[in-house]
């Protein structure tokens, strides 16, 4: 009677991610959504009254998408860590992981679960966004054409297929960040310690570039600190890849097959985190 | 799925060929507590086989190790020492929980779900096909009597109705096993005397329940066998009806005795150097026999010294 195994399904794992997805949006995690729409209008609205001189359809356009770009960056790593470590421990502290982790559940299941929920929080957040601010760029490229014709005579649009891959590969540096997130949650004891480890470790992610850049330039200093440096940039994604927002708006304009790379250095990311997270929390006492 | 000689196994002490729903062989479990690398042991070499198609009591003072022998058997904890099978199934591994209905004691579940929508949940997450769904999932909710209070959310659910919702999706997937740790917690005693109907109900059907209480009265109605776990170790373990029975005192239930033929038999057992004590029938408690193995045990403990 026991000789039936159970595999890994991606059903359970999908049950556990719309479990925890909906959470959220029960927990009413998205209101935030329209006070940051509201702001981000408003934001548009005040720079439409900066001077960006008499040429300045491009520039404006450029700024405002940067803007944009930027509070989806900011508000989206917040978001991630935050939503993350939050869904995860909301499980654990209410005891309700033991009553899941009871049936015949995978803690795999249980991790990928948990991760495909918060991923596809973060992922409405980035649509709601990344769609309003290319309504924003939308209305404001109209009038800036009705005012004075000539204006993207030398490029300068923003199209919306770059506004969508910019911040569709944000979404997904946000689902290596919710990993490894994740994978700190799995054996962290508070919620409170996995969010601070959250942000360092989004903080190396951000900087470990720069410093494996600036250390290869001196090349001088201390072997320790070399050796440190190369240790980060080895473990640890480079989340300045994911920055395609200096190529929008050029005449060269995106380069698909490296926003296919970034994507793909994302997955691998993902997938490495999310093994690890497995293993680690594989024997985590509940 | 179980043949029917597995569910028709004598309630008297597992022989060897009976089959064993869960087999605990020298389990150990040690909790790391404070800096020092301290431990404490909440359970203490325990052997215990729960023979198939029985309701298994665990008893035990509060903190005396019964949640923590559940969640070894569920593999929700890893033992220090020893090993735990279900059905034959090393706990470690996700095929030993297939066939088995948990309810944690002091359940708590996710608050922004509907009462049916949770036994919804985890009915699918225990693979209830699709087709069946609905039906099982009202039909189990209105064996612990939510019918009424499906459609609330969780969150707003009194402390008798979070035990009675957790014994919904304890059952939903009609499983062979069943482990319910202080169901009878916080729940009114219609609910309980329910409860109880509905043990004996799941053992008619062939199923084993393990089940861990202090309301030591339901657990005589209900059990087959009982354990007495007190700081880990296992103190003593048996048939309830063995155990209840007294050995150096008979009890002659004898329908409507005239009290000429009883003063015969006073005589007739006077001329054989007996008395007749009572005439009431004599029937120990279960709950005395709890408190006496427990003073016992914390007896020994003072002899042998710390
Ligand atoms: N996660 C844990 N960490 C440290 N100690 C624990 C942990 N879980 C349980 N214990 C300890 O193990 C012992 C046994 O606890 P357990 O919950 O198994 O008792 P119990 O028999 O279920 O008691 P009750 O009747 O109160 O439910 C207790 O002393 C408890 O403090
Ligand atoms: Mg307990």
């Amino acid at each position: 009677m026991n000789s039936m195994a159970v595999p890994f399904s991606f059903a359970r794992t999908s049950l556990i991610a719309g479990n925890t997805f909906l959470e959220a949006v029960r927990q009413r995690l998205f209101l935030f959504l329209v006070l940051l729409a509201v702001a981000l209008v408003a934001g548009a609205r005040f720079f439409h009254e900066f001077d960006f001189g008499p040429d300045g359809g491009v520039p404006e356009l450029k700024f405002l998408f940067d803007f944009g770009l930027g509070a989806l960056i900011f508000f989206g790593s917040t978001l991630t860590i935050t939503a993350t470590a939050q869904l995860f421990f909301s499980e654990i502290e209410n005891r309700t992981a033991l009553t899941l982790l009871a049936k015949p559940v995978w803690r795999a299941e249980f991790v990928f679960g948990k991760f495909l929920g918060a991923w596809a929080v973060v992922g409405v957040f980035c649509a709601l966004l990344t769609g309003l601010l290319a309504v924003l760029l939308w209305f404001r490229t109209g009038a800036i054409l009705a005012a004075n014709p000539g204006a993207f005579l030398h490029g300068g649009r923003i199209g919306l297929g770059d506004i969508a891959i910019v911040c569709g590969l944000q979404w997904l540096k946000f689902g290596v960040l919710a990993m490894m997130t994740l994978l700190v949650s799995s054996f962290s004891g508070t919620n409170l310690f996995s969010v601070v480890m959250g942000f360092f470790v989004l903080v190396i992610c951000h900087l470990q570039a720069f410093a494996h850049q600036a250390y290869t330039r001196v090349e001088a200093s201390s072997v320790a600190l070399g050796l440190m440096i190369e240790t980060l940039a080895r473990v640890f994604p480079d989340f300045q890849f994911f920055n395609l927002a200096d190529k929008v708006g050029t005449e060269a304009g995106l380069d698909a097959g490296l926003a296919l790379r970034v994507a793909a250095y994302a997955l691998a990311y993902i997938l490495v985190f999310g093994f690890l997270a497995v293993f680690s929390f594989r024997r985590r006492e509940i | 799925m179980t043949t029917a000689a597995e569910a028709s196994v004598p309630a008297a002490a597992p022989s060897s060929g009976a089959p064993v729903a869960i087999d605990l062989c020298g389990v150990t479990k040690d909790f790391p507590v404070g800096l020092r690398g301290l431990k404490l042991r909440a359970v203490d070499n325990l052997s215990l086989a729960v023979p198939a198609g029985q309701v298994f009591g665990l008893l035990g003072p509060n903190g005396s190790g019964k949640s923590t022998t559940i969640k070894i058997v569920l593999g929700l904890l890893e033992p220090t020492a020893g090993t735990c099978r279900v059905v034959g199934v090393p706990s470690a591994q996700v095929e030993s929980r297939r066939n088995v209905g948990y309810l944690p004691e002091a359940p708590y579940f996710y608050r922004y779900l509907s009462g049916a929508e949770l036994v919804r949940f985890y009915a699918r997450v225990c693979g209830v096909p699709r087709q069946r769904l609905d039906a099982r999932v009202r039909e189990v909710l209105d064996w612990v009597g939510l019918t009424g209070a499906a459609a609330r959310r969780v969150g707003t659910y009194s402390k008798g109705m979070l035990q009675r919702v957790g014994l919904a999706q304890a059952l939903v997937h009609d499983p062979r096993l069943v482990i319910l740790d202080e169901p009878t917690a916080g729940v009114d005693p219609a609910g309980s005397a329910e409860i109880s109907s509905m043990i004996l109900r799941l053992k008619s059907e062939g199923r084993t329940v393990l089940i861990t209480s202090h309301l030591l009265a339901q657990i005589e109605d209900v059990c087959d066998r009982i354990a007495i776990l007190d700081r880990g170790r296992l103190i003593l373990e048996g048939a309830v009806a063995e155990l209840v029975g007294r050995r150096d005192r008979q009890a002659l239930i004898v329908e409507a005795l005239p009290p000429g033929e009883l003063a015969e038999l006073r005589v007739w057992l006077a001329a054989r150097g007996r008395a007749l004590e009572s005439v009431e029938q004599p029937r120990a408690r279960l709950d005395e026999i709890f408190l006496r193995e427990v003073a016992r045990a914390g007896d020994g403990r003072k002899e042998a010294g710390p």
